[in-house]
C-alpha cells in the first residue's frame, strides 16, 4: 500500500551542521552587528573629539597599532596559546571526570550519597580561593591553573549529568524493560541520551566559565598568558595593550560559545524545541 | 509464520492495588483463552482494569494472583515473544525510525545482515519505506504509530499486545490504520490482543470482543464477531453487536431509555 504521509520535506535530517546553521548566519547576523558597530562608532567619536583622555581610552587605531606591536615585537601569540592551552586542558579533564562521576552518581544513589557531602562543600569554595594553596603546591606555572579551572568546570557538568540521568522518562525505562535491554544497554541507549540535553547546556556554560577564569588565574599568578598581559598593562598604564587584551578575551569567549552552540545543535539534532 | 503458536491462557487472574492502605480490586477472577492467530479486543469503561491486564500479560508487573500462560508456559518478566504497541508511540526521540525498530532486536541474537534485513522488511510492512533515517519528531502521529507497530513486530513475537494504539489519532488516520492492522495481522499471522475504548474499532478488527466492567474489574462477556471481512461498519449485523457490547458496558441503556 502507499501512503502520502505529510512530512516536513526540508532536508533537516541530512545531518549537515552547516545546513542547520545557515539561517542563523544569514539575516540573524546582520541584526546582531548593529549594536557592536554602534559601539565602535561611539568609541571612535570619543577618541576623535577627546571626550576621554587617550591614556584612559586609546583610539581604535592606537589599539590596532598596539595589537600589531604586541603580535610582532612581543609574544602575544605565545601568551594566547598559553591561555588557550590551560583552558582546553582544564575543560577536558574537568568535564571528563565530571561525566564519569556524574553518570556513576546518576545511576546509583549510593555513589551519590558517598560523594554528596564532600562535593557540596568543595563546590562552595570558589576556584580562585583554591588557587593560593594549589600554587604553593604546584608552583605558578600552568598545572595549578589547570587544576583550579578544572574544578570550576567539574561541578556544573557533574550536577547536570547526574540530574539529566535522573530525569530520564519512566516510560522509556519501561520500554527498555519490554525490549529486554540489559543494564548496560539501558544506560547507553536510554539513560545517557536522555541526559545529553542537560549535559550539553552545562558543557557550554562551563566552557565560557573556564575562559573567564583563566584570565583571573593568570592575573593572580604567573608570568604569561592573556590574563597576565592585561594586569601588566594596567600596572604600566599601557591602556592600548589593555584594550587589546579585552577585545581578544571577548572575541575568544564569543567564538567558544558559538562553537559549543553548534556542537549542541548537532548533537541534539533529534530534538525539536522552540526555535524563537 | 507462527500461526501454530501464540495461544494465551489467563486463569483466575486477580490484581489488587492498595490505595491509602485499603485494597482496591483492579481485576478479579479473570479467565480468558486466546487461540493462536486470533485477534481479540478487550473493551470496557475506564477503570475496568483492561490496561492493567495487558501490563500483566506483557510481564511488567509480576504482583498478581492466578496464572498467565503463553503456549502452555507460565510467563515470567518481559520477553521478545510478547510485543507491545503503546498508546503513545514511545519511539525514542534520539534514534531514527530505523534505530528505533532495530533497538528491539538488540538481544534477538541475529547476525548483523539478518538484523538489517528484518528491520527493512518490517518498515516496509508498515509502509514507512523511505523514512528510515527520519527522527520521530519529524513523523506525523499516524506514521509514528506505524513505526511503533514495526518495532512491536520486528522480533516476530508470538503475540502482539496493543494498548489503545490508535486512541490518540484523528478519526481518519484511525480508520486507515485499522485497515492496516487487519492487513498486517493477516500477513504476519500473529495473535493480537487489542485494548481499546472504541467499540466500533473492536468489532471491526477482532474475531472476538471481550467486554470488561469495573468495581471490581472483571470480564462480563465474550462476544464472537462472525462477520466476513472486510466488514461493513454500517450494517445491521454490526449494529446488533455494537448494541450488545454497549449494553454490557452499561452505556447504551441510558441513551435508548
Amino acid at each position: 500500500m502507499t501512503t502520502s504521509p505529510n512530512i516536513d520535506t526540508r532536508p533537516r535530517w541530512t545531518g549537515a551542521v552547516l545546513g542547520r546553521l545557515r539561517p542563523r548566519l544569514g539575516s540573524g547576523t546582520a541584526i546582531g552587528l548593529i549594536l557592536p558597530l554602534g559601539l565602535f562608532i561611539l568609541w571612535q567619536l570619543a577618541a576623535t573629539y577627546q571626550w576621554v583622555a587617550p591614556v584612559f581610552l586609546p583610539s581604535p587605531l592606537a589599539t590596532a597599532t598596539a595589537f600589531w606591536t604586541m603580535l610582532t615585537r612581543q609574544h602575544l601569540l605565545n601568551d594566547f596559546i598559553v591561555s588557550i592551552s590551560i583552558v582546553s586542558q582544564a575543560f577536558i579533564y574537568g568535564s571528563a571526570l565530571a561525566l564519569v562521576l556524574g553518570i556513576a552518581a546518576g545511576l546509583s544513589r549510593r555513589v551519590e550519597q558517598f560523594f554528596g557531602p564532600t562535593f557540596d562543600t568543595i563546590r562552595h569554595i570558589p576556584g580562585i580561593a583554591w588557587l593560593p594553596l594549589i600554587v604553593l603546591w604546584l608552583g605558578i606555572g600552568a598545572p595549578a591553573k589547570v587544576v583550579v579551572i578544572a574544578k570550576s568546570v567539574f561541578f556544573p557538568v557533574f550536577l547536570n549529568t547526574l540530574q539529566g540521568i535522573r530525569n530520564a522518562e519512566k516510560r522509556y525505562v519501561e520500554l527498555a524493560e519490554v525490549l529486554t535491554l540489559t543494564r548496560w544497554q539501558l544506560i547507553r541507549r536510554v539513560l545517557l541520551p536522555s541526559a545529553v540535553p542537560s549535559i550539553m547546556v552545562s558543557l557550554r556554560y562551563s566552557a565560557g566559565l573556564a575562559w573567564a577564569l583563566v584570565v583571573v588565574a593568570e592575573g593572580l599568578s604567573g608570568l604569561e598568558g592573556i590574563g597576565f598581559l592585561i594586569f601588566r598593562a594596567q600596572g604600566l598604564l599601557l591602556t592600548d595593550q589593555l584594550v587589546v587584551c579585552m577585545v581578544i578575551i571577548g572575541l575568544v569567549g564569543f567564538a567558544i560559545d558559538r562553537i559549543m552552540y553548534a556542537l549542541q545543535r548537532h548533537v541534539l539534532r533529534w530534538k525539536q524545541g522552540f526555535d524563537g | 509464520m507462527t500461526t501454530n503458536q501464540g495461544s494465551v491462557d489467563i486463569r483466575n487472574v486477580a490484581k489488587q492495588y492498595h490505595v491509602d492502605g485499603r485494597p482496591l480490586n483492579v481485576l478479579t477472577n479473570v479467565n480468558l483463552h486466546v487461540a493462536p492467530g486470533e485477534f481479540i479486543s478487550i473493551v470496557g469503561p475506564s477503570g475496568c482494569g483492561k490496561s492493567t491486564l495487558l501490563r500483566l500479560i506483557l510481564g511488567l508487573d509480576a504482583d498478581y494472583g492466578g496464572d498467565i500462560l503463553l503456549d502452555g508456559e507460565p510467563i515470567s518478566g518481559t520477553s521478545l515473544d510478547r510485543g507491545i504497541v503503546f498508546q503513545d508511540h514511545r519511539l525514542l526521540p534520539w534514534l531514527t525510525l530505523e534505530g528505533n525498530v532495530q533497538l528491539a532486536l538488540e538481544n534477538a541474537g541475529l547476525a548483523k545482515a539478518a538484523k538489517r534485513q528484518t528491520v527493512a522488511d518490517h518498515i516496509r510492512l508498515v509502509g514507512l519505506q523511505g523514512f528510515e533515517s527520519v527522527y520521530p519528531h519529524q513523523l506525523s502521529g499516524g506514521m509514528a504509530q506505524r513505526g511503533a507497530i514495526a518495532r512491536g513486530l520486528v522480533t516476530r513475537p508470538r503475540i502482539l499486545l496493543l494498548d489503545e494504539p490508535l486512541g490518540a489519532l484523528d478519526a481518519l488516520t484511525r480508520l486507515r490504520l485499522q485497515e492496516e492492522l487487519v492487513r498486517i495481522w493477516k500477513a504476519e499471522g500473529v495473535t493480537m490482543i487489542l485494548v481499546t475504548h472504541d467499540v466500533d474499532e473492536a468489532i471491526y478488527l477482532s474475531d472476538r470482543v471481550v467486554v470488561m466492567n469495573s468495581d471490581p474489574g472483571r470480564i462480563v462477556e465474550e462476544i464472537p464477531v462472525n462477520l466476513p471481512r472486510p466488514r461493513d461498519r454500517t450494517g445491521a449485523a454490526f449494529g446488533d453487536i455494537k448494541r450488545r457490547v454497549l449494553g454490557l458496558m452499561g452505556e447504551y441503556d441510558l441513551e435508548v431509555a
